[in-house]
């Protein structure tokens, strides 16, 4: 019995010891590692390319990449700011990082830019100014994105349609346009009517002519915000601005008409479905002839089962016009090694380096010269994939992502607003309004 | 029984010397045995937790000192609709989940024990449970798909419409509560069997006697001596039925269809995580959630006479 | 004996006359059979379908929804989940909604035992040891002690991440074992709550016959009631070590380093590796059901145990 009862404590001891033995205990190291973190695996491997070649050149500094995906990702920098372990280096995105700047976590790189007389005009233009705020600089440009719209050759063949309409469409808010036609024409009901015949049944669709996604909550980049931009409607008042205008009648009658593509005339999957399971899916199951995504998703439509083609925006009233964003690398202001993550980033932002990425394909790098590049690589494989090059290039034919703050919290009251338009809960003129008061009274 | 008597007149007899003789030793005892609880009860559940109420009172990002504000975290909660809402949604959520769930748990148990005494088939019915939140959420979302979902390919099979489930915000709700319905069904039937067999089976014999009928059993000696059993159940699955995130962060993108499925703890999760880490609100959030918890709780035990085993009215 | 049988009896003595005498004939019996059988299916189509979607050629599997079994089969997405292909070769060859990742699953599998199966041991002891207390001894604000305890059932888990993470970080613990370990080792509320409630209602007499006969009250607890605690002791090791496999909110949160990563974690970051799209669902569907076979093996034979001792057994 006193064995026993002494057994207790003995254990005790022997299990706290053992917690304790555990705490890792770091090396002296002569080589610097650099953390580094990116949320898409596709662009893994070229990443870890530029980081060998990297390290060939300063053999003192290891790159060590980590990956999670999108959502994982911001928590595990959130995480990593408050518990000191966030990487050195980082990609980052314009809806986030002026949140970042606000809790005071990237390093102002400005001063590192004039000191090493780094030529920040090599990029698209804008690239590089979408990281500045009040003088201060908090990335340099790695690759860029628009929109273009993907299509099921398959079915475009079987409704006659031919892709080189999509050189010349048109998009108004009123008729809808060319744009609305060719939609029409490639939805079809059980009866195998299409969407232009006075039979076509909304309630019976078995093929859909376009799928966008849904609402697209406050930003709509591959949802509509190729639309909106086409009437002359601006986010807010421009760059750090403190005024958005969703309320601007031509912003809601553009949403509306979007959301009556489901909502009336049964050319879109119900929003429901959309968000779900995702475009791509959809898509991918045959069920929809085209649906509007951005250049990152190239690879996945790709893979498709059957042949795919990738066709321009339409043009509305002012033009073509796709969102262009641009995303950076970003130091994060704890690390230790401030000096050799700016030699990493400088890296990143070469033309050594965004040449690699080029030729993989998986993204358009910030560097035009790098971007073709990677359009060549997909002309290698018989995709043409210029849709999106050429929108870039068009004079004109880009607006950046509305920076301002609270990207979060607009977030949240734009998309709960957005989705009760999408749902048909009531029409835009009267949901969105009291959402554009609630965004603009966070920058009171 | 006569053992038992014995025993008793032992016990009597000798109990002041019992007493004396072990009261120091069972008081250190008790406070040995307690101690590694206490330890890790102080530090990772007590003390976040009061520091949690101090945080509420502040305006802080985890980064920065905090400051004090007094009560004006609390003052902006009580006037965000969206926390109404979430509260709303949290109880709309559990008012699903858990009257289904305990009946159907007592009603799979009863049915278990009906048939033979096979673990095997105790342990099939406890499997869902064994499968990460993670999974549970994801397979059922690709089951439940508007679209492609294999459960509305069945439903346009037999000549249904198709419904949207996760993607309705009507929906949403009863449909994440379903699928933690199943995930815990099982589990909870088990536990409900376990207090099944503490029951004994003379008592049942008794009523036969009596002429009772099956159902008349169920209800005079079955459900009162779960009673034990299903405070438990019913204290320990309300508790985390209100604490629900799992399945709705996964199976639902932003908030779900127009923020329908923003449940209280998801709520918390956005001040901190999706709105710049405002840790004053989500604290204040979650000192009212506490306070729920708490009274529902109390309530339940009250209500239900936890504790006390209705077997020693029939000894 | 004779004074445990009085109140304890057997299940497996009792069986016979029982199904004799109880009003329930074999009609009930048979209804009983069909509940469960709709019951398990319910149950065990979603298991089917892991698999189904799993053996599904991940091209095909949007293509045709409604096939019952894999739609050309293949076991490629297992190969690539448990990293036996190159996952980059296959996206590079235009293999749509295929994901990158890869389960380093034998190091995970390492990984998750050592957190869940400390987790259990500790919890379980521990828990037990103030269960007991707390049921038996009698000290100095021991019920105000458990009311505390109760209600720290009902502090949100939410509540307890944030501060934790910060002790965890002072502590230097970040990416550790130990640091994804220590908030459940030494006690969780749920776990004494049920010790005490199978404690409180364990007949007293054997304890105090042994009492009689001399032994401590230590020698009690270790000897007679922690043993006649077998069943419902496994029943919370069991339930401790499932639920410490399943968890995932807080070791994503301390534990992503590759060394410490845990199976659901892993999981849940090879979820997010797709390209931004779609799912990866064939292989999601292979990884979750390559993630499930541990513990799909180790409730085989606990499972029985857990069942055995239910029944009460461990009173004999």
């Amino acid at each position: 019995m006193m064995l026993a009862h002494k057994r207790i404590p003995v254990l005790l001891v022997v299990l706290v010891l053992g917690l304790l033995v555990g705490v890792t205990v770091t090396q002296a190291q002569d080589s610097v590692t650099i953390k580094y973190m990116l949320w898409d695996t596709n662009q893994l491997p070229a990443y870890q390319q530029c980081a060998d070649d990297f390290h060939a050149a300063n053999p003192n500094i290891n790159v060590e990449i980590s990956q999670l995906g999108w959502s994982d990702y911001w928590t595990a920098i959130t995480t990593g700011f408050i518990s000191g372990d966030a990487p050195d280096v980082f990609t980052n995105h314009l809806a986030k990082y002026p949140e970042f700047v606000q809790l005071g976590q990237l390093v102002d790189i400005q001063p590192l830019v004039e000191r090493d007389s780094v030529a920040t005009d090599i990029y698209y233009p804008g690239l590089a100014e979408l990281w500045v705020k009040d003088g201060q600089r908090f990335g340099l440009p790695k690759d860029w994105d628009t929109i273009a719209i993907i299509y099921n050759k398959d079915l475009l063949d079987a409704a006659g349609v031919d892709p080189a309409v999509m050189d010349s469409w048109t998009w108004n808010a009123d008729d809808g346009g060319s744009f609305y036609q060719t939609i029409a024409q490639l939805s079809l009901d059980a009866n195998g009517n299409n969407g232009l015949s006075p039979d076509f049944d909304p309630a019976t669709v078995t093929q859909y002519g376009f799928a966008n996604n849904g609402m697209g909550g406050p930003y709509g980049q591959t949802e509509w915000s190729w639309l909106t931009a086409t009437t002359g409607w601006t986010f807010n008042n421009g760059l750090w601005g403190n005024e958005y205008y969703y309320d601007d009648p031509r912003f809601m009658t553009t949403v509306q008409w979007m959301a009556d593509l489901w909502l009336q005339h049964g050319f879109a999957p119900q929003m429901e479905q959309q968000t779900t399971l995702g475009r791509s899916a959809l898509f991918q199951a045959g069920n929809v002839a085209m649906v509007s995504d951005g250049s990152w998703m190239i690879g996945t439509y790709a893979g498709s089962d059957f042949p795919v083609g990738f066709g321009r925006l339409p043009a509305g009233p002012e033009g073509r016009k796709s969102m262009f964003n641009g995303l950076a690398d970003s130091i994060w202001v704890g690390s230790q090694h401030i000096e050799e993550s700016w030699s990493w980033v400088k890296y990143l932002a070469s033309p050594a380096c965004q040449d690699v990425v080029g030729d993989s394909g998986v993204v358009f790098p910030a560097i035009p010269e790098a971007a073709q590049r990677s359009v060549d690589m997909h002309l290698a494989q018989d995709l043409d994939v210029s849709a999106y090059i050429d929108q870039a290039n068009e004079a004109d034919g880009t607006f950046l992502f509305p920076i301002t703050d609270y990207g979060g919290d607009i977030n949240t009251i734009m998309t709960e607003a957005m989705d009760n338009v999408g749902l048909g809960t009531g029409d835009a003129a009267s949901l969105i309004p009291p959402a554009n008061d609630e965004v603009n009274a966070l920058f009171q | 029984m006569t053992t038992a008597k014995v025993l008793s007149v032992s016990k009597s007899n000798s109990k002041t010397s019992l007493q004396s003789r072990f009261a120091n030793n069972e008081k250190l005892l008790g406070i040995a045995f307690i101690l590694p609880s206490l330890i890790g009860f102080s530090v990772f559940f007590a003390l976040p937790a009061i520091r949690s109420l101090f945080i509420s009172f502040t305006e802080w990002n985890l980064l920065s000192p905090a400051t004090y504000v007094g009560l004006s975290n609390y003052q902006t909660l009580f006037a965000d609709e969206r926390f109404w809402r979430s509260l709303g949604t949290t109880f709309a959520y559990v008012s699903w989940n858990i009257p289904l769930q305990t009946v159907l748990a007592i009603f799979i148990a009863v049915m278990m024990e009906r048939i033979q005494n096979s673990s095997f088939l105790r342990g099939l019915i406890v499997l869902p449970w064994l499968l990460p939140n993670v999974v549970v959420a994801l397979l059922w979302l690709w089951m439940l798909d508007p679209t492609l979902g294999i459960i509305n390919v069945g439903l346009k099979a037999i000549g249904l419409p198709p419904q949207p489930f996760l993607g309705s915000p009507d929906q949403a709700i009863p449909s994440i509560a379903l699928i933690n319905i199943w995930r815990h069904a099982g589990y909870t039937a088990i536990l409900v069997f376990v207090g099944l067999k503490t029951i004994p089976k003379s008592l049942y014999e008794a009523a036969q006697i009596d002429g009772a009928s099956a159902w008349k059993q169920f209800w005079s000696i079955t459900l009162p001596l779960l009673r034990p059993v299903l405070v438990f159940v019913l204290v320990t699955s309300l508790i985390g039925s209100f604490q629900i995130f799992d399945t709705v962060a996964i199976a639902e993108r932003n908030a779900g269809p127009a923020g329908s499925t923003r449940v209280i703890i998801y709520y918390i999760y956005q001040q901190v995580f999706e709105r710049g880490i405002n840790m004053g609100l989500a604290t204040a959030a979650s000192v009212v959630l506490f306070l729920i918890l708490i009274s529902v709780t109390l309530f339940q035990l009250r209500f239900l006479r936890a504790g006390q085993s209705d077997l020693a009215d029939y000894s | 004996m004779t004074t445990r049988a009085s109140h304890y009896t057997s299940p497996n003595q009792i069986d016979a006359p029982q199904r004799r005498t109880r009003s329930w004939n074999s009609l009930g019996t048979i209804i009983a059979w069909v509940v469960i059988a709709v019951i398990l299916l319910i149950t065990f189509f979603p298991f089917l379908w892991v698999i189904r979607t799993a053996l599904t050629n991940s091209d095909a599997i949007f293509s045709n929804t409604s096939s019952l079994f894999p739609v050309d089969p293949t076991i490629s997405n297992f190969e690539r989940v448990l990293g036996l292909v190159d996952p980059a070769s296959v996206v590079s060859q235009g293999g749509a909604n295929v994901s990158a990742g890869v389960l380093d699953f034998w190091l995970y599998l390492r990984n998750t035992i050592i957190v869940a199966g400390s987790i259990t041991i500790g919890q379980c002891l521990f828990s037990a040891m103030a269960a007991y207390a707390f049921a038996r001894f009698h000290f100095p604000f021991r019920d105000r002690l458990f009311v505390i305890y109760l209600t720290g059932l009902m502090v949100p888990g939410i509540v307890l991440f944030i501060p934790n993470f910060v002790v965890v970080r002072q502590l230097g613990w970040i990416g550790t074992f130990q640091g994804i370990i220590a908030p459940s080792f030494l006690m969780t509320p749920f776990a004494i709550f049920f010790m005490r409630q199978f404690f409180l209602g364990l007949n007293t007499e054997l304890e105090e016959a042994a009492l009689l006969d001399g032994a401590t009250k230590f020698g009690v607890f270790w000897r007679i009631a922690l043993p006649l605690m077998r069943g419902p002791l496994l029943t919370l090791a069991v339930l401790t070590f499932i639920g410490s496999w399943n968890d995932y909110l807080w070791p994503l949160l301390v534990g992503r380093d590759e060394s410490v990563r845990v199976l659901t974690v892993a999981l849940g970051i090879f979820r997010q590796q797709t390209p931004q799209g779609a799912p990866d669902w064939s292989g999601l569907m292979a990884g979750a059901g390559v993630a499930i076979v541990p513990t799909l093996i180790l409730f085989v034979f606990f499972g029985r145990r857990v069942v055995d001792s239910v029944q009460f057994s461990g009173f004999k």
